[in-house]
C-alpha cells in the first residue's frame, strides 16, 4: 500500500472512522514499512500498541489457577451440604417454636387463671378481710354522712320553692 | 461444565483480561490477582455459561469491575505519577520487551497512561485488543456515543502530545 492511502487511512483512523480492518492494515504497514518522517508519531503509536498486545502472563499461571478451581470445586460441594443440614435443623426448631407458642396461646384462653390464695394461716387471711371490710364500712359511713348534708340543702331547696310558687301564681 | 471445557473455553483469554487489568490497575501482581478472581468467579456461575452470548466479553466486563474495585478500595489511580507508571511498566516487561521499548515509546505508554480513565479504556480494547464498537459498548457498559467520543478524544490527545514531544523536545 503506497504512502498516500495510508495519510488517508490514517486521518480517518484520526477522525475514529476507520473499520477495524482498516485499522488493522495500518498496524500491518507500521509493523513492516517503511516509514516516511512524516508519520513517525503515528508510527510510534503503532509499535507501541505491538508491543503492548504481546504481554502476557507466565506459563504457570494456568496450573496455579486450576488447582485453585480444582480445590474450590470440592468445597464448594461440602460446604453446600452443610448449609443443606444447617436449614434442615434451623426450620425444625422453627416448626417446634412455633407449634409450642400457639399451643400456649390456645391453653391460655380455654383455662382462665383463678385467684390464688395470698395466706396460708385462716386467722391471718380472716383478720385482714375483716380489716378490708371496715375500711370499706368507714368509707360507706363518711359517704352516707356527706350524702345526708346535701339531702338537707334539697330538702331547703324544695320548701323554698313551695313557698315562693304561691306567691308567683298571686302575682 | 467440567473443568476441561472450562479450561478450553475461558483460559484462552487470560492475556487479554490481564492486559486489561494492568491497563486499568498498573501492577503487574494486582492484574494477575484479578484474573484470578476472574477465573474463580467464572467458574463458581458455570453454571449460568451456556446463556451468555459473548462469553470473552463478559470475562472483560468482569475484569474491569473487579478491577476498578481494587481501585475505589485503595483509593488510588496508576496515574498519580508518570514515574510510578513508568516504574511499574518496567517491572512487567521482559528483555525482549525493553530492547524494543525505545525512548519514544516509553513517552507513548506514558501519555496514555495520563489519559483518563474511560478514554485509557476505550482506546486499550479498540487499538491493542481490537474489539468492535459493539463489543466495547457490551464490556464498558456505555453507550455507542460515549465509545466513539472517549476514542476519539484519547486519539487526539495522544497525537497531540506526540506532536509537542517529537517537534519540541517537550
Amino acid at each position: 500500500m503506497d504512502s498516500n492511502n495510508i495519510e488517508q487511512l490514517l486521518e480517518k483512523y484520526w477522525n475514529c472512522e476507520t473499520s477495524l480492518e482498516e485499522e488493522q492494515q495500518l498496524h500491518i504497514f507500521f509493523r513492516d514499512g517503511s516509514i516516511p518522517d512524516s508519520m513517525k508519531d503515528a508510527a510510534e503509536l503503532f509499535r507501541f500498541f505491538e508491543i503492548e498486545k504481546n504481554k502476557s502472563l507466565k506459563e504457570n499461571f494456568e496450573t496455579t489457577v486450576t488447582k485453585e478451581l480444582r480445590q474450590r470445586q470440592g468445597g464448594k460441594i461440602i460446604s453446600m451440604v452443610s448449609f443443606a443440614n444447617i436449614a434442615r435443623i434451623a426450620a425444625g426448631i422453627l416448626v417446634v417454636v412455633v407449634a409450642t407458642y400457639f399451643v400456649r396461646q390456645e391453653v391460655r384462653k380455654a383455662y382462665p387463671q383463678e385467684a390464688q390464695d395470698t395466706y396460708t394461716d385462716p386467722q391471718m387471711a380472716f383478720e385482714e378481710t375483716k380489716k378490708a371490710l371496715l375500711m370499706i364500712s368507714n368509707s360507706f359511713g363518711k359517704a352516707k354522712k356527706e350524702a345526708g348534708k346535701m339531702k338537707m340543702f334539697n330538702d331547703a331547696e324544695k320548701k323554698i320553692q313551695t313557698k315562693q310558687s304561691p306567691e308567683k301564681a298571686r302575682i | 461444565m467440567n473443568l476441561e471445557t472450562f479450561q478450553n473455553r475461558v483460559f484462552p483469554v487470560k492475556n487479554k483480561l490481564f492486559r486489561f487489568a494492568f491497563r486499568l490497575l498498573g501492577s503487574h501482581e494486582e492484574a494477575k490477582d484479578v484474573v484470578q478472581e476472574v477465573f474463580i468467579k467464572v467458574w463458581n456461575g458455570r453454571e449460568q455459561l451456556e446463556e451468555i452470548q459473548n462469553m470473552e466479553a463478559w470475562c472483560m466486563r468482569i475484569t474491569k469491575n473487579l478491577s476498578l474495585d481494587r481501585l475505589r478500595q485503595q483509593q488510588r489511580r496508576p496515574t498519580d505519577s508518570i514515574e510510578k507508571g513508568l516504574h511499574v511498566q518496567n517491572e512487567t516487561q521482559s528483555p525482549h520487551d525493553t530492547a524494543e521499548m525505545t525512548e519514544s515509546m516509553k513517552h507513548v505508554g506514558e501519555l496514555m497512561a495520563l489519559l483518563p480513565e474511560r478514554q485509557r479504556q476505550v482506546m486499550h480494547l479498540r487499538d491493542i485488543e481490537g474489539y468492535s464498537y459493539n463489543e466495547i459498548v457490551e464490556i464498558l457498559e456505555i453507550d455507542m456515543s460515549q465509545v466513539k467520543v472517549n476514542l476519539f478524544r484519547a486519539r487526539n490527545a495522544v497525537r497531540e502530545r506526540l506532536q509537542k514531544i517529537n517537534a519540541y523536545g517537550l
